[in-house]
């Protein structure tokens, strides 16, 4: 074994040891804890990088059990283990960079702004991101489901912060609560995959989703199921615990109420830990997934749906950080679509350049409120652009990543999502047309309300006092935002499929699927798990014409949808205060307003049918979905409240309720047993 | 192997340790200091704990140990439970030294609680049904006496008469069901009724299902397990917290030790399924302990009263291990979620003893008992909050203690034995339970502190109970692997 | 002997005769004595069944129990009646159905 990953528990022990120290020691370290977060966050971030750069190097994965939590000779063991592959490797270097970066922004955000309870905010960041990069490495399911369960007890923690307001605790116990209720089904399913396996191994001819493979293959019986249906049940009840974790439909309603959470936080929530969480989660187990086409089926249109669901309520939303939760399940819907659909390589590439682009949005978006005084509604800003240039200039780098507009990293990882699905759909699995249309229809949806935030926030005149004298920022939030700039815009360079396809294959520039698609021996690359797609889920690619004729419709088609829906919301938000934007953009103003019916369309598109369809949407999920869900917990309680009215306190009463079960018991195993 | 007469050096200790006071407060009776009494309860506890621990770990009685002409058995699951026994007794006793300081009859009160720990002990070694209920009863006597311990209390009284009268008419019909056993079988050693079961069994079904089903009945009264639990919510809320805690964790293990004793060797199912099975009872019982547990701990308004419905619902989780023995899976499931019971058991007696412990802080306080009179505690007494969140969590299975590992095996254990629906109970219960904890901990945490309310001083002595009993539980989240090794041979060695 | 003549089904209805008589004094009085002297009939009930089948398996081992569940009941007395009496302290009466003040 080398130094490296002799090394790699430190990964997760040094935000660990930031915990500890903050919680304890929190009100004597400098900064109250930040300084000693943002070292340990970029120890963490070098040793991940000297991981990936090692594996890339060396191709020398790792896989080991390291503790044993229960050791069971009669069934199975509960161990704790380390596995590093591509997936994992890459993972950690996101995770660990966007902790990195949003301790620093911290300083800013909360230091500088004299909040309380600094320490209990470093700690439970801390914990958060030891948690989260605990899960990344895990080797086995079990351990993925203890620390999938810290992660979500530290967005608890975290986003009931400010624990004195009204709003944030009850936002943090949602969170909590509707994750909660997906991880028991995950837990059903984690205990279902050790009790069918013996294993929860996720790597190696020895997982779980190779033993899974070979039951498939010899044809095995569970429980009276066919193997691939009950593996499906399995599956099924894991996924619930993505869904939740990765806040998709019908789970997505804790999501947009955590942003009573500190800002710093919501981003590192959206863009690397708990929602990625959920996805990360299907991606590592996609060798089972990837056999099991039914339930890649509910993936995939699971996946659409929410993302074209949420982007619809994007567009109606007034505070920005509303707007950017709603596009945040969208995007983890393109995530769940592409792995529903088979693309392995763009589901996680579209996770980076998301991690990237979020965080910078989201950080953005503090930068924001802390030059407003923490008043997030955006019709009380405009104007920003002139006084916060950086912040500007950064944001609208991650707002036209986030719109997909060529060639900010969005557009290449949201293209390949589509064009992965769209030649599946073509190659005989037409089922996935109806997801296509919704993602299609979302890039339009996406469009629009990333441009309406944008002018919103930064353009027009200041539209209160505020706006107009802003409060800086410094070099803390600054600095962040220019690291996660530049890489919104370069993000893409890493996997550039389209480039490579459209040079014949004589430019090898599609480093990302290079890298996931290597064999290291663990059975957890790309071309595996192309094999089983093709094998068990029977997809194949087919094309419009040739494979480049169907590379230019689709990104065309997509681009085109993009700068339509931002073309809109440029047409109708452009006015706030008419005569700064038609003299900038003069020529464009002129084509529009000779373009009147199509500015008309757009007002019916957007405001008619789409602002209908949003607030249709909208009022679906408070009266249906949170309905049900204060229904259920309703009806609990008041059916416990009728069940104990029946200890009536009189204690002659229970002697008869005793005598009278017993009577009934001895009645009913009389029949049975035949006695009577 | 270990000499016969010391294999009961567990239950000795406890024996030792109440003479002993019984003699150090003759000298000058109502003066003893409360120091020396808890101190020699502790220590005869600990000393108990720690001979049962050494036994059980150094594998000394692994193939058990018979005594009295086969009456009292030592063996691993006997040792297991005298080990649970002794540490929650050494908690209850170093609790108890704030918690009964400035009253009457100190030390009656340790001597009654040795005592009773005495009978739990022998509970968990009786080998015949004669042993099974007179240790039972000594373990049940000085029980009622504690509940009702605070004599001007209206609340302590009226549990303890509750606990009395629905415990004497239970052990009543336990008894009746024995005298309905030992006439089909003819015998009272449980090795001899098992020989003479099938036969039993075969020939009179009604008089041996009888007596069965009301022994099972007895017994479920000592786990307060629905539908014989009525006493229980209002004998733990009315008893002193300490005593809750105490008939909570301790009590109700060892009315489920007797139970897998009696069931499993006095009546194995292949030989009695015929007149009664036994399995299908329990499956009856978890499904309505869990159920009834958690749905009334989630309507109530007063703390000790939820943990009480609580401890319900966690007799239905370990109801679990006898219910789940349908054959199905072979010797290994049984053994699996037989073995997860005693460890569920293991580990709620410290998370369950410290959640009581902290009430009894609270009482201490006097600062009241609902939900809303723990708003902003974290704020006045910060390291106590935390260990009451961990037990809180802990409760619910979430991976903050003992009780993720133990819960989890559980349902692993049931889906394995393919009683998956049981497992599915189980889980929805959990979910429900989630809710009624996290108000403990939002209480404490989130919601803003009652104005004028001052503490004046921290009990030294409930404060190490309630930090040991939350750092046993955290350690016992990697730190079972300790135990399980000997809890699934316990297991195993009973199927 | 009169065991020998008597056939041992008729001690089973005595002794569930017993039984019922028990039960329904346990479930009617309000008396917390009477409850208790009915719990004591219930455990009669068991004694005659653990002396008769004792003559019955031609063993003592169920005659000995009896002894040891007599013993027993004492006891339980001896602890009821003082919480009868710290019942009566508090509550002014020995009615079991008056102390209601915990419940639900």
């Amino acid at each position: 074994m080398s130094v490296i990953y002799e090394l790699t528990p430190a990964i997760v022990l040094l935000p660990l040891a930031s915990f500890a120290l903050a919680l304890f020691f929190g009100a004597w370290l400098p900064r109250r804890g930040a300084v000693v977060g943002s070292l340990a966050t970029a120890g963490t971030l070098g040793l991940s990088l000297a991981t990936l750069a090692w594996l890339l190097l060396t191709g020398e994965p790792h896989n080991q059990t390291w503790y044993t939590l229960v050791d069971a000779d009669a069934t199975f063991d509960l161990t704790f283990g380390i596995l590093i592959d591509q997936l994992s490797a890459a993972m950690l270097v996101i995770v660990s960079l966007i902790a990195f970066l949003v301790h620093v922004f911290s300083l800013g955000y909360m230091n500088d702004e004299g909040e309380p309870g600094l320490p209990r905010y470093y700690a439970g960041l801390g914990l958060f991101t030891a948690s989260m990069l605990a899960f990344v490495i895990a080797d086995n399911l079990l351990m993925a489901f203890i620390f999938f369960e810290l992660v979500g007890l530290c967005s608890y923690l975290l986003i009931g912060h400010w624990f004195t307001e009204d709003a944030p605790p009850s936002a943090a116990k949602k969170a909590f609560l509707v994750t909660r209720f997906g991880d028991y089904f995950f837990l059903v399913g984690v205990v279902g995959v050790l009790v069918t396996f013996g294993t929860a191994g996720f790597a190696g001819s020895e997982g779980f989703p190779v033993l899974a493979e070979e039951a498939i293959a010899a044809g095995e019986t569970f429980f009276g199921f066919g193997a691939e249906t009950w593996f499906s049940v399995l599956g099924l009840l894991v996924l619930g615990g993505a869904l939740g974790k990765s806040a998709q439909f019908p789970f997505h309603t804790w999501l947009p109420d955590a942003m009573e959470g500190p800002t710093p936080v919501s981003a590192l929530i959206h863009a690397a830990t708990m929602v990625a969480a959920g996805v990360y989660l299907v991606a590592r187990m996609y060798g089972f997934y990837a056999l099991l086409p039914t339930v890649l089926a509910i993936i995939a249109f699971v996946g659409g749906f929410t993302a074209l669901f949420a982007a619809t309520m994007a567009v109606v939303k007034d505070e920005i950080k509303q707007v950017l939760a709603y596009s945040t399940i969208s995007q983890y819907g393109y995530m769940m679509l592409a792995l529903g659909a088979g693309s392995y390589v763009a589901a996680f590439f579209h996770l980076t350049t998301h991690a990237v682009f979020k965080a910078l949005l989201f950080l953005g978006a503090g930068s924001v409120i802390i030059a407003m005084h923490h008043d997030e509604d955006m019709w009380k800003m405009g104007g920003l652009k002139d006084e916060m240039p950086v912040t500007y200039v950064t944001f609208l780098f991650g707002s036209l990543a986030l719109a997909g507009i060529f060639p900010f990293s969005g557009f290449w990882s949201k293209d390949e999502v589509l064009f992965e699905t769209l030649i599946h759909a073509l190659g005989g699995s037409p089922l996935l047309f109806g997801a296509y249309a919704m993602a299609l229809a979302a890039v339009f949806l996406t469009g629009f309300y990333t441009i309406r935030m944008v002018l919103l926030t930064f353009h027009g005149e200041p539209r209160s006092d505020t706006a107009e004298d802003p409060h800086g920022v410094r070099w803390n939030v600054k600095f962040p935002l220019s690291v996660l700039g530049v890489l919104a815009v370069i993000a893409g360079g890493i996997n550039l499929v389209p480039v490579e396809k459209l040079s014949g294959g004589s430019l090898h520039v599609a480093f990302l699927e290079g890298y996931l698609e290597r064999d290291v021996g663990l059975l957890t690359h790309g071309e595996h798990y192309s094999e089983l797609l093709h094998d068990h889920a029977g997809y194949t690619s087919a094309y419009v014409g040739s494979e480049v004729t169907t590379l230019l419709l689709g990104a065309g088609l997509s681009l085109g949808l993009a700068l339509l829906g931002a073309g809109s919301a440029y047409g109708l938000y452009r006015g706030a205060v008419p005569t700064r934007h038609t003299e900038k953009l003069g020529g464009l103003r002129t084509l529009l307003m000779h373009n009147y019916y199509q500015d008309e369309y757009q007002v019916w598109l957007a405001e008619g049918f789409t602002v209908r369809l949003s607030s249709a949407a909208d009022t679906f999920d408070q009266g249906v979905i949170d309905g049900a869900v204060n229904a259920t917990s309703s009806v609990s309680l008041s059916a416990g409240s009728r069940l104990r009215r029946i200890q009536t306190g009189i204690v002659t009463n229970y002697a008869a309720l005793i005598l009278l079960s017993l009577l009934a018991l001895l009645v009913v195993f009389a029949i049975l047993g035949g006695w009577l | 192997m270990i000499a016969g007469g010391l294999a009961l050096a567990p239950a000795g200790a406890f024996v030792l340790a109440a003479l002993a006071l019984f003699v150090i407060d003759a000298f000058s009776p109502g003066k003893t200091s409360g120091g020396v009494l808890a101190g020699v309860s502790a220590f005869g506890a600990v000393g108990a704990l720690a001979a049962s621990g050494v036994f059980l770990l150094s594998g000394a009685a692994s193939g058990g140990i018979e005594l009295f002409g086969g009456q009292l058995v030592v063996d691993g699951m006997s040792l297991l439970f005298t080990f649970i026994f002794g540490s929650v007794t050494a908690l209850v006793a170093v609790a108890s030294f704030d918690y009964v300081r400035e009253m009457p009859h100190r030390a009656e009160y340790y001597m009654l609680i040795l005592l009773a720990a005495t009978g739990m002990s022998l509970m968990a070694s009786a080998n015949s049904l004669a042993v099974a209920f007179v240790s039972l009863e000594l373990a049940s006597l000085p029980s009622y006496a504690l509940v009702a311990y605070l004599k001007g209390n209206r609340g302590s009284v009226e549990g303890g008469l509750k606990y009395f009268l629905i415990g004497a008419l239970s052990s009543a019909i336990l008894v009746y069901g024995i005298s309905l056993v030992y006439a089909s079988t003819g015998s009272l050693l449980l090795s001899d009724v098992a020989d003479a079961a099938g036969e039993a069994a075969a020939t009179y079904p009604g008089v041996f299902g009888t007596g069965v089903l009301m022994i099972i009945g007895g017994l479920a009264f000592k786990t307060a397990s629905v539908p014989f639990h009525f006493w229980a919510p209002d004998a733990y809320e009315g008893a002193p917290a300490p005593v809750s805690a105490f008939l909570s964790s301790a009590s109700k293990a060892a009315g489920f030790v007797l139970a897998f004793r009696i069931l499993l060797v006095g009546f194995p199912i292949q030989s009695v399924v015929g007149a009664i099975d036994w399995v299908l009872v329990f499956q009856i019982l978890a499904v309505l302990t869990m159920t009834i547990g958690n749905f009334a701990a989630a309507t109530q308004e007063r703390v000790k009263r939820m943990l009480a419905y609580s401890s319900i619902g966690h007799a239905g989780y370990v109801l679990i291990g006898l219910a789940a023995l349908t054959g199905v899976g072979g010797a290994s499931a049984g053994a699996t979620v037989l073995g997860a019971s005693m460890l569920h058991l293991l580990v709620y007696g410290f998370m369950n003893t410290g959640a009581f412990l902290f009430v009894a802080l609270v009482e201490h306080w006097e600062i009241g008992r609902t939900f809303e009179d723990y708003n902003g505690l974290a704020r006045q007494a910060p390291l106590a909050c935390v260990a009451m969140t961990v037990f809180m969590f802990s409760l619910a299975g979430l991976p903050v203690g003992g009780g993720f590992v133990s819960k989890y095996y559980l349902f692993a254990g049931a889906v394995g034995a393919g009683v998956w629906w049981l497992a599915l109970v189980g889980a929805i219960n959990s979910a429900l339970s989630l809710y009624y904890y996290s108000r403990v901990v939002k209480a404490m945490w989130i919601e803003e502190p009652i104005e004028g309310r001052t503490i004046a001083h921290y009990p030294t002595a409930l404060y190490a109970a309630v930090l040991t009993a939350a750092v046993v539980t955290v350690f016992l989240l990697p730190g079972l692997v300790v135990f399980d090794g000997a809890a699934f041979d316990a297991a195993a060695a009973l199927l | 002997m009169v065991l020998e003549t008597v056939p041992v089904e008729y001690y089973m209805v005595l002794s569930a005769a017993v039984f019922c008589a028990g039960l329904f004094g346990v479930l009617t009085r309000r008396n917390a004595l009477l409850f208790l002297m009915s719990v004591e009939l219930l455990l009669n009930a068991a004694n005659i069944n653990l002396v008769v089948f004792a003559f019955y398996w031609g063993e003592i081992t169920g005659q000995v129990f009896a002894l040891f569940v007599i013993a027993i009941a004492a006891a339980e007395v001896a602890i009821g009646i003082g919480i009868i009496l710290v019942l009566q302290r508090n509550f002014g009466d020995v009615d079991v159905t008056d102390a209601t003040t915990l419940r639900w």
